[in-house]
């Protein structure tokens, strides 16, 4: 299986047949887009479910002061 | 079933009177796209180049794309005022089938704010240094072309009613949307020129101008009980 | 079917089936896109016209077909606001139009890396999808900002709706019209747009694995956003209130 692998060495991997700078620009702005839009609505959601979480303290608070007066 | 038929006419005929009369009242909304359009021709040559054979190339393009900037500037009034002073709520009230009324709002208004555009074009088309034999190609596919912005361009300004600066938001969503009607227009000013038939370019404007009369004022219609609520 | 509708409808419904199914959706984008880079990247052949260009090609065929279906989605998603005034449709249209802007914007970027290579040139006007896929990212930003102009969400909702079906539309229409005009000017242009596909079996199954890869990936992110607006705007009910004191 190894043997289909098209690069003799690391550097001609790098290389990408001397198209480097367009392969691996297309390759790193792919990673980007995937990874931008995985990582930013989970961070999104934790940002959500935190500040949901304060708002039901202070509610919370908020009720109980009211009912100790 | 008569009856109706006929008030439902006599509210197109009188809503598509009321505007023309607001609008030559306010002449204002008339001259200043208009003047637009002049001023912008006016600036290619400055900006490109005044030769003569190089302007030939561009006219065509040039006086389509000015069109399109000046009916951008005119659909901003389309609703406003009647958006303002409540007539646009009496108008979603009215018994009548939407649809022709917003049709007839819309036709006022391309007499009013396409047409004179349509009609100057053949002294600009001469400025560029046009040849005149796609003089009648050009009016033709602005008369087709000019009414189908209008009725796209109304969607997007019954969209937009409610708010306060939208200039820049009904440009962003109307101006791409030219771009079949750009293609066509400038394609068969461009056969002429090749000296080729444009027949099939303007029977498919006409097309594409029947659908829009049919389609647009619905979404018109649409877009304008959504917005006034 | 009618219960089963309103059913899908409700956007505890869709968080908590969603939520079941956010895993497998996941493992098997993170499968298929692997075997898809690794074989991309490593075992692919060069193509004997384009060399290891055609690596590059993988990545932008799958993108860019991907986002080919964004329009109708936005489309569907209209049709059902309009019609059964069903929120969650809306929920997945605010976001497929702002992840439709973004691959619009990474196919035109792949497009001119790879045209950069194959026609000396970053932007090439005569080529009628990279022109139709620009006024697609063009009315995906105007139904973006429409959205984010109009305060009353439900206002912005049917609005975006109406403005997503009459853009649908639209769309298929510039897309016919650029490809005309582009076969009329196409007699001035330097490049003929028919060798740009390598041949080969590799090429078409590694592309394959990519577009179904793209399409998870595609999936995965709307839901994780869509989850994100269900928390939003139902925070103030009491799902939504056990599920935070829950985590």
């Amino acid at each position: 299986m190894l043997d289909a692998i098209q690069f003799a060495s690391f550097a001609e991997f790098l290389d990408m047949g001397g198209y480097a700078f367009n392969v691996w620009s297309v390759y790193a702005i792919f990673a980007i887009f995937i990874t931008a839009n995985l990582i930013l609505p989970m961070r999104k959601k934790q940002k959500i479910i935190r500040q949901l979480k304060r708002r039901m303290a202070v509610d919370a608070e908020i009720q109980s002061e009211s009912d100790e007066t | 079933m008569s009856a109706k038929q006929t008030t439902t006419s006599a509210a197109f005929l009188a809503t598509l009177k009321r505007d023309l009369l607001i609008a030559i009242k306010k002449k204002n909304d008339i001259v200043n796209p208009f003047m637009f359009f002049i001023i912008v021709v006016s600036l290619f040559p400055i900006g490109i180049s005044p030769e003569s054979d190089r302007l030939r190339e561009i006219a065509a393009g040039v006086i389509w794309i000015s069109v399109l900037l000046a009916s951008m500037l005119s659909m901003d009034n389309l609703y406003r005022s009647d958006y303002e002073d409540g007539s646009l709520e009496q108008l979603l009230l009215s018994p009548h089938p939407l649809f022709f009324l917003v049709l007839a709002k819309n036709i006022s208004h391309w007499l009013v704010s396409g047409l004179p555009v349509v009609l100057v074009s053949p002294l600009l088309a001469y400025m560029l240094n046009l040849p005149a034999q796609a003089y009648g190609t050009l009016i033709l596919t602005l008369l087709l072309g000019t009414p189908i912005m209008s009725l796209i361009g109304s969607i997007a300004v019954a969209l937009t009613v409610g708010l306060g600066s939208r200039g820049l938001i009904l440009a962003v969503i109307t101006l791409p949307m030219s771009v079949p009607v750009l293609i066509f227009g400038t394609l068969a000013v461009q056969s002429t020129l090749n000296s080729l038939s444009p027949l099939g370019y303007l029977s498919l404007m006409l097309v594409m101008l029947s659908v829009a009369i049919s389609l647009a004022p619905l979404a018109s219609a649409a877009a304008l009980r959504i917005s006034v609520n | 079917m009618w219960l089963w509708f309103s059913k899908l409808g409700s956007p505890k419904w869709f968080y908590e089936l969603s939520g079941r199914w956010l895993p497998w959706l996941t493992a098997a984008m993170i499968i298929f896109m692997t075997i898809g880079l690794v074989w991309g990247l490593l075992f692919l052949p060069p193509d004997y016209q384009q060399g290891f260009t055609s690596r590059i090609l993988i990545v932008h065929v799958a993108v860019a077909g991907t986002s080919l279906a964004f329009f109708p989605l936005m489309f569907v998603a209209g049709t059902i606001t309009l019609v059964w005034k069903m929120k969650l449709a809306d929920m997945v249209a605010k976001n497929a139009a702002i992840l439709g802007a973004w691959f619009s914007f990474v196919t035109l970027a792949t497009g001119s890396l790879w045209g950069s290579v194959m026609w000396g040139t970053w932007w090439e006007w005569t080529d009628s999808r990279l022109v139709s896929m620009l006024f697609q990212l063009f009315l995906l930003i105007g139904v973006i900002s429409l959205r984010s102009a109009l305060e009353d969400s439900e206002t912005a909702a049917k609005a975006c709706a109406l403005l997503s079906i009459v853009g649908c539309i639209n769309v298929v229409i510039i897309k016919y019209s650029v490809e005309w005009w582009n076969t009329l000017h196409q007699a001035s242009s330097p490049i003929s747009t028919d060798s740009s596909s390598p041949n080969g079996p590799e090429f078409w199954i590694a592309t394959l694995i990519m577009i179904v890869a793209v399409y998870l990936f595609l999936s995965v992110s709307l839901i994780l956003a869509t989850r994100n607006e269900i928390l939003e705007r139902e925070r103030r009910s009491q799902w939504v209130r056990d599920l935070v004191l829950k985590s």
